[in-house]
């Protein structure tokens, strides 16, 4: 199971792919994409990557966790769930202006 | 310190009105990132794991309590209240809005700093000895030499692109505290036979996933050749360096490929002939440059110690802080003093806007204005006079900075790792707290003695794991953290690049992992003044193997 993410141009802040072709911040309102949405998926990269308010496009492989979805990748972990760092709990946010759709 | 003159501001400010436009251009959709990403990095504007990351220069690591404000201001209106300072006396700030930065560069360039050249295949800021200026042991302030390297390297239109960043540190005591031999080009001020100071030059050290201790190119270059000899090895570095392979394009790649005394050869070829030309340094040109770094006039405070040895003697944790973080002064009656950023438990090198502005204060009321910003990540006041100490000292209590700690096992570098950084395989900072709360005793601590920490959360070794008495890098493997351990390396001036002694650790397994190999240390030391890189140069890796993995 993959999800689309990628950060938003003003805020930086990271955004996921949701159903409804909006960018949000939470990684379990994320749109999934199953083995067999190859070709879906990929037209949704393509879009978003010639969207000019995002920024690093990319398919993250996920897994479900007691119902809350999980990346497989350290990495994405820590983007989907912030910093592990002191001043750095709430995770950046999207302003007034970093509301972006497909 | 040094002066923005007219060209200096006219510079700055033309580059903050040049970035704005290119912002502003980015945000309305004239450019795309492809176009964009290049002009960010050159004003040192990257996008991280969650948000942009801007690094600000601080030229071989001075500032003015002006300017430490500033960052103090910049923290609270456009970020979270906080600063990172890092391995490369610089500032970064880890949540700016990209449409904020242009503002940011703006009120920076108010009190003549900026962000140029703190990215890209350029040649970076200059870094020195964080006591420069005022050290006990130093042959010459290499502060106007650094100044002058920065003036010829900004915006050198030969050097530019490089085939990958350059950076360079110079060091103007017989001890090395600015790690000169882990750069590009490292300077140690020498005097020749005749008293004449000049600079020997290294050439080729580097960090990152092939460490190198820099070599010896030449034994003596004077102040006036020095600008020349530099520009001819950033040529032939600029001519044969490999942009092919961006892991082999370092200098130390050439230098180790090619050999030293090929590159001596064509760096000296290449000397011949721009020596005693336009790049000449003439000495009242020194001597202008100097003048901007004049010593404070140390015999306007009182110097008496006063109640000094009573404090001392009444307060543990004063004393504690005397012994650690005040160091030897040129001048009799004054102290430099460490500022820890290293509260145990705390993220290293992260100082708040409240404690920026209270140590802007207290550089402003006892250090003649003057700051200092550590590879270490510590900050430092460089003139205190004695009888100032306790106040400084209290000073430091009321804002959390007052933790002793200078060069023991709590004072640990640490990159800012898979916590922010788009690199990192593995986080760093919580390493570090771990490893900060398992040696938070004082008593433990003063035990232990001198003893190095580094920690990077990658292999491009911004915590100069390689040279931690005790290194540490963090890998990923397959999902999770994994943390490699190096023992015996050292920056200082007996360069030497840790070991691996065997397979790695889960992050819980780390500190638990330190503390065998501290107490093998204290097990077989000759006694407690041999300290740990000594006993390790003594022992060799067997002890410490075995404290780690047991017998095998």
């Amino acid at each position: 199971m993959e999800i689309i993410t990628a950060n938003e141009l003003v805020s930086g802040a990271v955004v996921y792919l949701d159903c409804n072709g909006r960018w949000v911040q939470d990684v379990n309102a994320a749109r999934r994409f199953q083995a067999g949405e190859t070709s879906e998926r990929d037209e949704f990269v393509k879009r978003a990557k010639a969207n000019i308010r995002l920024v690093s496009v990319e398919v993250e492989a996920v897994r479900e966790v007691n119902g809350a979805l999980v990346p497989d990748r350290l990495r994405a972990r820590i983007r989907a769930l912030g910093t592990t760092a002191p001043y750095g709990a709430q995770r950046q946010v999207l302003g007034e202006d970093g509301h972006v759709s497909l | 310190m040094y002066r923005y003159d007219e060209f200096d501001a006219a510079f700055v400010a033309g580059r903050v009105s040049q970035f704005r436009d290119q912002v502003n251009r980015r945000i309305a959709g004239d450019l795309s990132e492809e176009q964009f990403r290049p002009l960010r990095l050159m004003n040192g504007l990257y996008l991280q794991l969650h948000a942009y990351m801007l690094r600000i220069a601080v030229p071989y690591g001075t500032l003015n309590s002006r300017q430490l404000r500033k960052l103090a201001h910049i923290a609270r209106k456009y970020d979270r209240g906080y600063g990172h300072f890092t391995t490369r006396q610089n500032i970064q700030f880890n949540w700016p809005r990209l449409k904020d930065v242009p503002d940011i560069l703006d009120e920076l360039s108010e009190v003549e700093m900026h962000s140029i050249q703190t990215s890209g295949n350029c040649i970076r800021n200059v870094t020195t000895d964080q006591f420069a200026g005022a050290a006990a042991d130093e042959i010459i302030d290499p502060r106007p030499i650094g100044e002058i390297i920065r003036q010829w390297s900004s915006l050198h239109p030969e050097f530019s692109y490089l085939p990958r960043k350059f950076k360079i540190a110079l060091t103007g005591a017989s001890r090395d505290r600015a790690a000169v031999k882990f750069h590009d080009i490292g300077l140690m001020a020498k005097a020749d036979g005749s008293g004449q100071i000049g600079w020997t030059v290294y050439v080729g050290g580097g960090l990152g996933r092939t460490p190198m201790v820099a070599k010896k190119i030449r034994d003596f270059v004077p102040h006036a050749d020095l600008l020349a000899y530099l520009e001819a090895i950033v040529r032939v570095y600029n001519l044969h360096g490999r942009r092919d392979n961006k892991f082999k394009a370092r200098i130390k790649i050439l230098v180790h490929e090619e050999g030293l005394e090929s590159i001596r050869s064509q760096v000296e070829s290449e000397f011949e002939q721009i020596r005693g030309g336009v790049l000449t340094l003439p000495q009242e040109e020194l001597d202008r440059i100097a003048a901007y770094f004049a010593p404070p006039d140390f015999a306007s405070r009182d110097t008496d110690p006063g109640e000094l040895d009573a404090w001392r003697a009444r307060d543990p944790a004063f004393e504690r802080w005397l012994e650690r973080n005040t160091h030897p002064h040129a001048q009799r009656g004054y102290a430099s003093v460490t500022v820890s950023l290293k509260p145990i438990g705390g993220a290293p090198g992260d100082a708040t806007a409240e404690q920026m502005d209270s140590v802007a204060d207290l550089a402003e009321r006892y250090s003649f204005d003057e700051l200092r910003v550590s590879h270490e990540q510590n900050l430092v006041l460089p003139h205190v006079a004695l009888g100032d100490l306790r106040a400084v000292f209290e000073g430091l209590v009321s804002v959390g900075l007052a933790t002793g700690n200078a060069g023991l096992i709590t004072d640990i570098i640490a990159c800012p790792g898979l916590d922010f950084c788009a690199l990192a395989n593995a986080r760093s900072i919580p390493i570090a707290q771990e490893i900060s709360r398992r040696f938070s005793a004082p008593d433990r601590q003063k035990e232990i003695g001198d003893l190095k920490i580094k920690i990077s959360g990658c292999i491009n070794a911004c915590g100069h794991h390689h040279v931690g008495h005790i290194g540490i890098l963090g890998v990923e493997k397959k999902g999770d953290e994994l943390y490699q351990i190096t023992v015996g390396g050292d920056a200082t001036e007996d360069a030497a690049i840790g070991n691996i002694l065997g397979r790695g650790f889960g992050a819980e397994e780390v500190p638990g992992a330190v503390e065998r190999l501290v107490d093998a240390y204290i097990e077989r030391r000759n006694a407690p003044e041999e300290s740990f890189i000594e006993a390790f140069r003594r022992l060799g890796d067997a002890p410490f193997k075995e404290a780690l993995y047991g017998s095998q």
